[in-house]
């Protein structure tokens, strides 16, 4: 690795931190919102977390499609990094949609559509991840992971469509084209948190997909070196025929 | 054959997950049941259902240990006598999803929860309607 690529990461590590503390300040001086108070604070956590569930599996689903296209390696090392951290964004979106739940709807948990329905990408995209783990070939992981992390993408839609198809206790969209229902000081702060959170993504990628490839070449290494392996030195133990009897 | 049982363990428990997830869904598409429905479709008995609509103003009676409210969908309302915990966010106007049962007359709920609005207003009551119409003209 370069220092030009090494400096360059710490450049984005530094923006979205400094983005992040400017999108704080504006979270926590923007407007009350009406009729639901502070509690509603939380939206600028709650929607920049799940838009980079969204955007991480979006990635993920690119870079899977890629891999089968080019067969290079390194875009199966960023489907598996983003899935990663889509599935931690995506559980930070559940705690914290639970902590507002509380608040607002007065409970923590309840199984309608749009909860559930998440809750099933959760798990979905936990067990792409144990498929990864489950696979030591690199060539073999990537070919069979990827067609789970095309197929995967397809539950974004009954996942984000799921408030206006169904009845549910989770509100409808706010964003609807040509048409969003947020008053603009609010929607100011939210867009810097998303634009914050979404930098923090990218910084999050970089390193993660970089220590995957540190991965990929200490397994190379480990892989080359043909030397003698723990319990060589042991033969099994034969059975005596003579003594078998007793 | 070791490699397969890695992959077959989680597998397993991922799809039983998924069974058991989805069974709960197939009976909560439908989250609640609004007052039209309860009086033309649902028959009065002792199963647990919900019931969502708009609390109707000047209607909130206090009575002892029960709160009596009208919620309604817009075309029929009904009457729900509320023994239970009442949710900060409860007001007048607001949307409200009550559980309990419902006798045909009158819905006894002893749980409530808020349904709010998909509106992020601010307090001052300034009407901040230049990016809809940015976005009309688009």
């Amino acid at each position: 690795m370069t220092d030009a690529t090494r400096r360059s990461r710490s450049w984005l590590d530094i923006v979205a931190v400094a983005a992040v503390v400017g999108a704080l300040v504006f979270a926590m001086t923007s407007p009350r919102v009406e009729s639901q108070g502070d509690s509603a604070r939380m939206l600028f956590i709650h929607v920049p977390t799940i838009w980079l569930a969204y955007l991480a599996f979006a990635v993920t689903f690119v870079a899977s499609i890629t891999y089968l296209v080019t067969k290079k390696l390194k875009w199966d090392l960023i489907a598996g990094s983003s899935a990663e951290i889509g599935v931690v964004f995506t559980t930070v979106a559940i705690i914290g949609g639970a902590i507002w739940g509380k608040a607002t709807w007065n409970v923590y948990w309840t199984w309608d559509a749009r909860l559930t329905l998440t809750a099933i990408m959760l798990f979905v995209y936990i067990g792409y991840l144990a498929l990864r783990r489950s696979i030591p070939d690199p060539e073999a992981r990537a070919r069979r992971s990827s067609v789970l992390g095309i197929l995967g993408l397809v539950q974004l839609i009954p996942v984000h469509f799921s408030v206006t198809w169904w009845r549910t206790l989770h509100q409808s969209n706010t964003f609807r084209p040509r048409d969003i229902q947020m008053d603009g000081p609010i929607l100011a702060a939210l867009l810097m948190s998303v634009g914050a959170f979404t930098l923090v993504y990218a910084s999050l990628l970089r390193h993660r997909v970089h220590l995957a490839e540190l991965e990929l070449v200490a397994l190379e290494a480990a892989a080359a070196t043909e030397g003698p392996v723990a319990g060589d030195a042991v033969t099994a133990p034969t059975i005596d025929s003579a003594g078998a009897g007793e | 054959m070791k490699r397969y049982w890695k992959f077959l363990v989680p597998a397993t428990v991922a799809l039983g997950l998924l069974i058991v997830l989805l069974v709960n869904l197939s009976s909560n598409l439908v989250y609640f049941r609004t007052p039209t429905e309860l009086q033309t479709e649902v028959a009065p008995s002792e199963e647990r259902l919900r019931l969502g609509g708009q609390v109707v103003a000047g209607t909130v009676v206090e009575n002892g240990e029960t709160l009596v409210l009208t919620v309604t969908d817009g075309r029929e309302s009904l009457q729900v006598e509320h023994a239970g915990a009442i949710p900060q966010l409860f007001a007048e106007g607001q949307g409200v999803i009550v559980e309990g049962t419902w006798d045909g007359a009158m819905f006894h709920s002893d749980t409530m929860l808020i349904r709010h609005d998909e509106q992020y207003r601010t307090e001052d009551n300034v009407i901040y309607d230049t990016i809809d119409h940015e976005l009309d003209e688009l």
